[in-house]
């Protein structure tokens, strides 16, 4: 039980996705200019890295190390594919705003990462929760980074008007060094304020 | 022993490849329906929003397929023209796109060009039709509406675009397509060459509107290309005021 909580706990800060191992930031980039788009696409990958780690995790002692990688490739993309599809059929406005994003999913370094670092040493059980929790690692900056933006470059959270109409909205946020600027940002305050990482 | 590891390996490889590819196969085959009609839903509410109707209803919701519908139904013909001569083809409907002109990216790539009619009681009152070009970085897709005089632009939606956020990705903003109502595009018997100028530019003038700040490329993109699309339609819309006698030619 102990490690259950810690799987999922783990990734949430002391083994961030993207804060700590800093993988998965071009979509983190991309997608988090508003609220909603990151959260869909915080949907997607946390969907697609549950399936993952179980699915290469049930393989583990099956797969013939030789293609372990091109097997592990083929059934990420297999499943991002899918994610994409029903995004465009049940969510077309949002599908159409994350674009290319949702593919891009394939070459997202977490779900390759937790796979070979993880699920393919671990029990089904155990690789699903870890899939969850590195999921809701990376949606938790998602959605921080998106509600900065959001706000300081639309004064609007969720698409709802939170600041005064009045408010003229900041274009740097909105564009990627905007983007880079405030990961920077979180990065710097998780490592040196929170947890003090040592450098070597 | 070897070759019975290979051969173990292949096949499992071929069990996994069959496997996903029967997958999404299946799921692309259940979902084809359902995301084809999202696309032509979205394609005909752009077209609504040219004609400056609504497209959400009492309560603030987007329109449903149904709502949408009806209105194309009571209100909207769409013609086709060939490209070449300017003249309507009588009898053929959107059915009757060749295949590969069906997501045609811009006009270059068509030989027939659709045209909308929106209708009152029978009478025309305005035109629409698709404009589509290159921005700064991207195809930006849009549908402009001129009125039934064919003399001036009644409303414009830009419905797809990958230009820069809060430059040129303002024009999806009503603000800058709010600007192109009332432009006239036809006096004293020409087709008149329309800009999109630098920002600020006075709104008093017919035949241009103001541009979007620090987005100066995508307003010569959009300049380009909404020239070239008008003087094509053009080629229909002469035929019509010869023969209804209208505007200034």
């Amino acid at each position: 039980m102990a490690k259950l909580k810690e799987t999922v706990l783990d990734p949430l800060s002391d083994n961030n996705p993207i804060t700590v191992q800093v993988l998965g930031i071009c979509s983190a980039l991309a997608v988090t200019i508003k609220v909603e788009t990151s959260f869909v696409m915080s949907l997607a990958l946390t969907s697609v890295l549950i399936c993952s780690n179980l699915i290469i995790s049930l393989l583990r002692n099956v797969m013939p190390s030789k293609i372990r990688m091109i097997v592990e490739m083929t059934v990420i993309a297999s499943l991002v594919i899918l994610a994409d599809n029903i995004l465009k059929a049940y969510m077309y406005d949002v599908s159409r705003q994350l674009s290319v994003f949702v593919g891009l999913i394939i070459t997202n370094c977490i779900v390759m990462g937790r796979a070979e670092a993880f699920a393919l040493q671990n029990p089904p059980r155990l690789s699903l929760v870890d899939g969850f929790g590195n999921g809701l690692g990376y949606s938790a900056i998602l959605i921080v980074v998106a509600s900065l933006r959001e706000v300081i470059g639309f004064g609007t959270w969720y698409n709802y008007q939170v600041l005064p109409l009045a408010y003229e909205g900041n274009g740097l946020v909105i564009l990627a060094p905007g983007a880079f600027i405030i990961i920077g940002l979180i990065i710097w305050i998780q490592r040196s304020v929170i947890h003090k990482v040592e450098e070597d | 022993m070897k070759i019975k590891e290979d051969l173990r390996t292949i096949r499992f490889a071929v069990i996994i490849c069959v496997i996903c590819s029967l997958l999404i196969s299946t799921t692309v085959a259940v979902l084809k329906q359902r995301q084809d009609d999202n696309v032509e839903l979205d394609r005909r509410i752009n077209v609504l929003k040219a004609f400056g109707q609504p497209i959400v209803d009492a309560e603030g919701s987007p329109l449903s397929k149904e709502a949408v519908d009806l209105v194309f139904a009571a209100h909207i013909e769409e013609i086709l023209i060939d490209k070449e001569t300017g003249s309507l083809l009588e009898g053929l409907t959107s059915e009757d796109i060749p295949r590969n002109e069906r997501n045609a990216k811009s006009s270059k790539d068509r030989t027939m060009l659709p045209l909308y009619r929106w209708t009152e009681n029978g009478e025309i009152v305005q035109y629409s039709f698709p404009v589509s070009g290159l921005g700064l970085w991207s195809m930006i897709y849009g549908y402009l509406a001129v009125d039934s005089t064919l003399t001036e632009f009644s409303g414009i939606t830009f419905y797809k675009h990958g230009e820069t956020p809060g430059m040129g990705a303002e024009v999806e903003k009503a603000w800058f397509q709010d600007q192109f109502k009332g432009k006239v595009f036809f006096t004293a018997g020409d087709l008149q060459r329309f800009e999109v100028k630098r920002e600020g530019a006075d709104s008093d003038e017919l035949h241009a509107v103001s541009g979007i700040s620090a987005a100066t490329m995508t307003g010569n993109g959009l300049t380009v290309f909404l020239n070239r699309d008008l003087a094509l339609y053009e080629r229909y819309f002469s035929k019509i005021r010869k023969t209804k006698g209208i505007g200034d030619g």
